[in-house]
C-alpha cells in the first residue's frame, strides 16, 4: 500500500484532519504536542484506492529539537528503519497563521516529494480578516493548495481528490540563497549523486541547512555523506558565510514575499478576544486565583455531582448481588459469584463516574486551550526546582494516566528535563488511584460534606505534585546532561469552544476500556483472590468450620497475609490490608476488590438494605485487631492514603519508562525508590501520628 | 555620510525584545544569538511585525495573530524597533 504522510506545525490540526480522512478517533487537543508518535490509518479515496495515512508529530522545522520532531524528520528523509519514505506528503497549515507555518512548508517542499498543502482553519483566518489568494499561493509554492476546515469536515473530500492517482508532480524549491551557498548546494548534490545516495537534493539541502544533521552521528545517516557536507560547509564558514544562516534567511525572505502578495492581514495589532481573556487568566495574581478556584471546583464536582450516578451503580451492584444470592443455592459457586466477582469487580466499577468526571475536565482543558496557559503559570514555580513549564503538559496528562504522560515528554527539547519529568510523572495521582482515594476518604470523613472531601482529595493531588517537584530538584544534579536550562517557548493557541462531541466520544472510549479492564484483569484477580481466601476449607468439626473469620485466617490468603503482616504492621495495617496492598501491585483498583472480598465473610452482621459501598465501609470500620482495637482508625486510613500517593503500583508504567529512557536502571530504580519512599512516608505518618494522638 | 548617520540612528533606536515595554507594536530588526534559528522557525524573523502583550519572567508576544510565550533569555536575542 502506498503511504501518505500528514505533517505540519504543532496545533495546525493534523490529527483532526487524520481523523476526518480515516474515520479514526485519535486524541486531539488545542495545544502544541498532542501527537508524539507515528500513527497510521487507512485512507480510502472516492475512487476506491486505499492508502496508508501516517499522522506524524507536529514540528516547527525539520531540524529537530526534541524526540517527537526527530520521528517526523526521519520518516520524511527515509532514514527511519523499517519504514519507506512516503509517496505523498500532505502539509497541514493553519491559515490564520500562514506567515509562521510557511517556513516549515518550504522545508518539506525542499525534500522533492509530491506535496499537497491543506490550508486548514480557513474559517478562523476569515474571522481574523486575512485574505488568502489560493491560486496565487499555489502558483508561488508550486504545489496544489486545498482550503479546508477539518473539525467540521469541510474540504476533506477535496483533499482526497488532490491526493488520488496520479499523484501531484514532485515539488521543487522556490527560494535561492547567496551565490556561494547555491554553488555549494549544487556541488554537494553532484557528489552525493555520484555516490548513489537516494534523494541527493533533499539530503544535500538538509545537510547544509542543519549543522546537527551533518555533524552528529545518527542512525540511518551515512557517515561518508556527512563528511562531504562538513568539508563543503567548512569552506563556506571560513569565507564568513554560515550555510544554515543563509538558507534559513533565504526561506524567511521567500515566506515574506509570498505573504505580501497572497495573504493580506488586515487590522493587525488590535487585541483579539483570546488576548483579552489572557489578560485575566495569565495575570500574575488573578491568573493563580482563577487556576486554584478552577481546580477546587473540579474536585468538588468529582464528589458532589458524581454522587448521583455512583448511587445508581451502587444500587445496581447491590440489587444484582441480592438477586444472584436469591437465585442460587448456598455453596462455593454462589460464594464465588457474590463474594468474589460481584463484590470484587463492583467495588471498582462504582467509581467509574468519578473517573469519567475527572477525565471530562481534563478533556475540557485540552480542547479549550487552557492547558498551555496552565503550563505558562506553572513555569514560575517549576523553574525554581529546575524544571521548565513545558514539563507541566506531560505532568498534567499523568493525572489521567502516567503512560500517555510519559510518552508526552517526547515534546521536550532537553534530554535532562525529559528524564527528570519521566522520573517524577508517576507521583501525579492517576485515575487508577481515584477509586482507592474515594473509598478511603469516604471512610475518613464519613458524614462530612462534599467540600471537605474535595479539599482532602485536592490535598492528596497537591501532596504528590509538591513531593514530585522536590524530588526533581534533588535529582537534578544527579542526572547527566547539559546544565543549560532550555528556554521557555510555547505557543498559546486561540481559545476554542470545547468540542463536546469529541469529548463524549473520548469518554465513552475510556469508559469502555475501564470496563474492559474490570471485566478481564480485575475479574481474573478477583477470582484468584476469592480462591485464595476460600481454600483450603477447614475440616468438619474443627473450630474453624464454625467461625468464618477463623477459616479465613487459615486459608492460603490468611497464610500469605500473616507472612506479609510484619512488613505492614509498622504502618498500622492488619494482614488483610497488607494482602490488598500487595494485590494492588497488579492494578491499583484491586485494593478495593481485595478488601471487599476479604471482608465479605463478615457480611451477616450488617443490615441487608444498606448500599453496597456503605456496607463495605461499615465492614471495614468494624474490623478489629485481636485485642479489640479498630484497624481502620483515621490515622491508619491517612497512612494508607499517603502510601497510595507515593507507591508506583503499575508495572506497565515501569515498562514504558524502560522504553522511553532506554535503560532498566532508571525504570527499576524508580520502582524501587518509589516503593521504599511510599513505605517510609506511610510509616512516618502512622508512627508520628500515634505519638501525637 | 548622511546615510551612515541614518543607519547609526536606526541601530540606536533598536532595543531587545526584553527591554521593550509591554503594549508596543514592534518590528524585528535582527536576531542575534544561539537560538536565532529556532526563533526564525517559530515565526520570529526579520522584518516581522509583532506586538508585546505582557512582560515578566516570560513575556507574551503576538506574532501574526498567535500568542507566543517567550523567556527573557530568548527575548534578549531579538532586536526590535518601534513601529
Amino acid at each position: 500500500m502506498e503511504t501518505i504522510a500528514l505533517v505540519g506545525n504543532p496545533n495546525s490540526g493534523k490529527t483532526t484532519l487524520f481523523n476526518a480522512l480515516t474515520g479514526a478517533n485519535q486524541k486531539t487537543g488545542n495545544y502544541a504536542g498532542v501527537t508524539v508518535s507515528r500513527v497510521s490509518g487507512v485512507l480510502r479515496t472516492p475512487h476506491g484506492n486505499q492508502y496508508e495515512l501516517l499522522d506524524l508529530p507536529g514540528c516547527y522545522s525539520l531540524s529537530p529539537n526534541s524526540p517527537d520532531e526527530r520521528i517526523t524528520r526521519d520518516v520524511l528523509l527515509g532514514n527511519q528503519e523499517g519504514a519507506e519514505c512516503p509517496e505523498v506528503v500532505v502539509c497541514v497549515v493553519d491559515a490564520s497563521n500562514l506567515e509562521r507555518h510557511l517556513y516549515f512548508v518550504f522545508q518539506v517542499i525542499d525534500l522533492g516529494l509530491p506535496v499537497v498543502l491543506a490550508l486548514n482553519k480557513v474559517d478562523l483566518a476569515e474571522k481574523q480578516g486575512i485574505r488568502i489568494n489560493i491560486e496565487l499561493l499555489s502558483e508561488e509554492l508550486g504545489v496544489p493548495v486545498v482550503p479546508c476546515q477539518a473539525n467540521k469536515g469541510k474540504g476533506v473530500i477535496d483533499i482526497k481528490h488532490a491526493i488520488r492517482h496520479p499523484f501531484p508532480h514532485q515539488s521543487s524549491r522556490t527560494w535561492s540563497a547567496d551565490k556561494a551557498v547555491e554553488k555549494a548546494i549544487i556541488k554537494l548534490i553532484e557528489q552525493l549523486k555520484s555516490d548513489g545516495v537516494s534523494a541527493p537534493e533533499a539530503q544535500a539541502i538538509h545537510l547544509l541547512a542543519d549543522s546537527a544533521y551533518r555533524t552528529e552521528s545518527q542512525p540511518g545517516v551515512d557517515g561518508g555523506m556527512q563528511k562531504q557536507a562538513i568539508d563543503i560547509a567548512d569552506t563556506l564558514i571560513r569565507s564568513g558565510l554560515a550555510p544554515e544562516e543563509s538558507i534559513s534567511k533565504a526561506r524567511t525572505r521567500k515566506v515574506q514575499e509570498i505573504c505580501q502578495v497572497a495573504a493580506r492581514r488586515q487590522d493587525a495589532g488590535t487585541l483579539t478576544l483570546s488576548d483579552r481573556i489572557d489578560q485575566f487568566l495569565l495575570h500574575p495574581f488573578f491568573g493563580w486565583v482563577i487556576f486554584v478556584v478552577l481546580m477546587l471546583m473540579v474536585f468538588w464536582t468529582i464528589f458532589r455531582v458524581a454522587e448521583y450516578p455512583m448511587g445508581w451503580v451502587d444500587s445496581g451492584v447491590g440489587a444484582l448481588s441480592d438477586w444472584v444470592s436469591g437465585m442460587m443455592s448456598e455453596g462455593d459457586v454462589r460464594s464465588l459469584v457474590v463474594d468474589g466477582i460481584i463484590a470484587g469487580v463492583g467495588s471498582v466499577v462504582i467509581f467509574l463516574p468519578q473517573i469519567l468526571m475527572l477525565l471530562f475536565f481534563i478533556g475540557l482543558m485540552e480542547t479549550t486551550g487552557y492547558m498551555s496557559r496552565a503550563a505558562f503559570l506553572m513555569d514560575n514555580i517549576m523553574s525554581k526546582v529546575g524544571l521548565s513549564g513545558k514539563a507541566f503538559l506531560p505532568l498534567l496528562s499523568s493525572y489521567a494516566c502516567a503512560i500517555p504522560g510519559i510518552m508526552a515528554t517526547r515534546t521536550m527539547d532537553s534530554a535532562k528535563q525529559r528524564l527528570l519529568t519521566i522520573m517524577i510523572a508517576p507521583w501525579m495521582s492517576c485515575t487508577a488511584r481515584l477509586p482507592v482515594y474515594a473509598l478511603l476518604i469516604g471512610m475518613l470523613l464519613a458524614g462530612q460534606g462534599a467540600l471537605v472531601q474535595a479539599l482532602v482529595l485536592a490535598g492528596l493531588y497537591l501532596l504528590g505534585t509538591v513531593t514530585a517537584f522536590i524530588a526533581a530538584w534533588l535529582l537534578a544534579p544527579r542526572v547527566k546532561g547539559s546544565e543549560e536550562v532550555a528556554h521557555f517557548m510555547m505557543e498559546l493557541p486561540a481559545y476554542a469552544v470545547p468540542d463536546l462531541k469529541y469529548i463524549v466520544r473520548h469518554l465513552l472510549e475510556r469508559a469502555w476500556s475501564f470496563l474492559y479492564k474490570a471485566g478481564t484483569v480485575i475479574l481474573g484477580i478477583c477470582i484468584l483472590l476469592w480462591a485464595l481466601q476460600t481454600y483450603p476449607k477447614p475440616k468438619e468439626g474443627t473450630p474453624a468450620a464454625e467461625d468464618a473469620s477463623l477459616a479465613l485466617e487459615q486459608s492460603y490468603m490468611g497464610q500469605i497475609g500473616h507472612a506479609i503482616e510484619p512488613v505492614v504492621k509498622p504502618l498500622g495495617y492488619d494482614w488483610r490490608t497488607g494482602t490488598a496492598l500487595v494485590a494492588a501491585f497488579a492494578a491499583r483498583e484491586v485494593f478495593n476488590s481485595s478488601l471487599a472480598i476479604s471482608y465479605s465473610v463478615d457480611e451477616e452482621e450488617f443490615e441487608e438494605d444498606d448500599d453496597f459501598l456503605a456496607q463495605l465501609r461499615a465492614q471495614m470500620a468494624a474490623a478489629t485487631w485481636p485485642d479489640g482495637r479498630p484497624v481502620y482508625t483515621p490515622l491508619t486510613t491517612l497512612s494508607l492514603l499517603v502510601f497510595f500517593v507515593y507507591a508506583l503500583q503499575c508495572l506497565p508504567t515501569t515498562a514504558v519508562v524502560r522504553r522511553e529512557t532506554g535503560s532498566w536502571k532508571w525504570a527499576l530504580g524508580q520502582l524501587g525508590a518509589m516503593s521504599v519512599f511510599a513505605w517510609l512516608a506511610a510509616f512516618l505518618v502512622f508512627q508520628i501520628g500515634s505519638l501525637l494522638l | 555620510m548622511i546615510a551612515d548617520i541614518a543607519r547609526d540612528l536606526k541601530i540606536d533606536t533598536a532595543t531587545t525584545l526584553s527591554q521593550a515595554s509591554a503594549g508596543c507594536q514592534l518590528r524585528i530588526r535582527q536576531l542575534e544569538g544561539k537560538a536565532c534559528k529556532r526563533l526564525r522557525e517559530i515565526g520570529f524573523c526579520e522584518e516581522m511585525e509583532i506586538s508585546k502583550l505582557s512582560d515578566g519572567r516570560n513575556m507574551i508576544c503576538s506574532v501574526c495573530g498567535t500568542r507566543m510565550a517567550l523567556s527573557r533569555k530568548l527575548g534578549d536575542q531579538v532586536l526590535v524597533e518601534m513601529v
